[in-house]
């Protein structure tokens, strides 16, 4: 690997895997334990912005990949490689024991991402100070965005199933 | 004053100045709503029409649901119609309204409008463009010379019905019904 950030983060965390960056990302595969580690190398690194959280269900794998993407407000700190490039960080929890530890610590900005999160895919994150509902004003048995969550299935029980309005009764 | 209306405003005046003052509550919902700005500004001017937003809803008659509803939104809308002083009339505003557009599928929006609460009219499209709100209020002043903007009635006598539905997706409700129904009935004989 001849990044030189990729490198460093080499010889710093072990398990770490990296993937060439496509369009000037590097996407670094972490083990879910590393996740908050990596972040603060990261941010120390210059990486102090965390733009977003998503999350991805590979059914078929029986997993969920948490993507963190970071980037800079300063060019200058990130300079010090040698080149700019965006940090794509992934880590797979698994689906059935749906859980990770909270980037709040480290980026305050990972609160209402890992509320949505948690939300939309019931990912519970561990240590996160406030997770409750962020949009949703239902409850629901699989959350919404899980791949098994049958949208169609859902609309004909739910919002269907409400009558129309018998107006000449 | 168009001299050809002259009789009309001599044998129902009410009537003609809740045509001619249209004031549509401000409150957005769904993408449409983009449509709404340019419309009662210069560009549009919908007050040629005597279309005008108004900040609260208890000073409003014209509600223009401007596209989806998620259920969060259902609540808001009804807790504003229903606080909307009576006669007052309803539409809904692009293809998700009428039977949830490109939305039908989503976890999360209410597919049809019209179950929940009643609506005078709709535009169709997605999204209609300013035009079509001005063909639209010109429907509605036909319907209300014709008596036919009868939403609020509706309402009133089918209320039961509309609150069972809403109760059917919202589940508790943290307001009590408006009308008691002896009330709506007694209204309902009372003014048509
Ligand atoms: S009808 Fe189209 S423009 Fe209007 S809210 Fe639905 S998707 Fe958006």
């Amino acid at each position: 690997m001849t990044n030189p950030l990729g490198t460093r983060l080499d010889a710093t965390f072990k398990g770490v895997e990296l993937r060439s960056g496509v369009d000037g990302r590097l996407a670094v595969v972490v083990p879910r334990e590393a996740i908050v580690p990596v972040l603060t190398f990261l941010k120390e690194d210059g990486y102090d912005y965390l733009q977003l959280i998503s999350c991805v269900d590979w059914i078929d794998r029986g997993e969920f990949e948490l993507v963190y993407l970071l980037s800079f407000y300063t060019e200058d700190e990130v300079g010090r490689d040698g080149g700019k490039q965006e940090v794509l960080l992934k880590a797979t929890v698994p689906r059935e024991q749906a859980s990770a530890p909270t980037a709040t610590g480290v980026f305050a900005i990972a609160e209402p991402h890992e509320r949505e999160i948690h939300e939309l895919y019931g990912i519970h994150f561990e240590g996160h100070p406030r997770l409750t509902p962020l949009f949703l004003d239902r409850d629901y048995e699989i959350p919404p965005f899980r791949k098994d969550f049958d949208t169609k299935q859902y609309v004909a029980d739910v919002f269907d199933r409400v009558p129309p309005i018998d107006e000449e009764g | 004053m168009d001299r050809n209306q002259l009789m009309k405003w001599i044998k129902a005046p009410t009537k003609m100045a809740h045509k001619y003052s249209l004031n549509a509550v401000y409150f957005c919902t769904g993408c449409g709503v983009i449509e709404v700005p340019p419309t009662i500004t210069s560009r549009w001017d919908a007050e040629r029409f005597g279309v005008v937003p108004t900040a609260t809803a208890r000073q409003a008659n014209l509600f223009l649901i401007t596209g989806y509803v998620s259920v969060k939104t259902l609540r808001a809308i009804i807790r504003t119609y229903e606080q909307m002083p009576e006669p007052k009339y309803t539409v809904g505003f692009g293809s998700c309204t009428i039977n949830g557009g490109m939305y039908w599928d989503s976890y999360n929006t209410i597919n049809q409008l019209d179950k929940y609460i009643p609506i005078d009219g709709y535009i169709a499209g997605c999204m209609p463009r300013p035009e079509a709100i001005f063909v639209a209020v010109t429907h509605l002043w036909t319907l209300i010379d014709k008596d036919m903007a009868d939403g609020y009635k509706r309402y009133r006598k089918n209320y039961a019905a509309y609150r069972a539905n809403q109760e059917m997706i919202l589940g508790e409700m943290e307001w009590p019904p408006i009308f008691q129904t002896e009330v709506a009935t007694a209204i309902t004989e009372r003014e048509g």
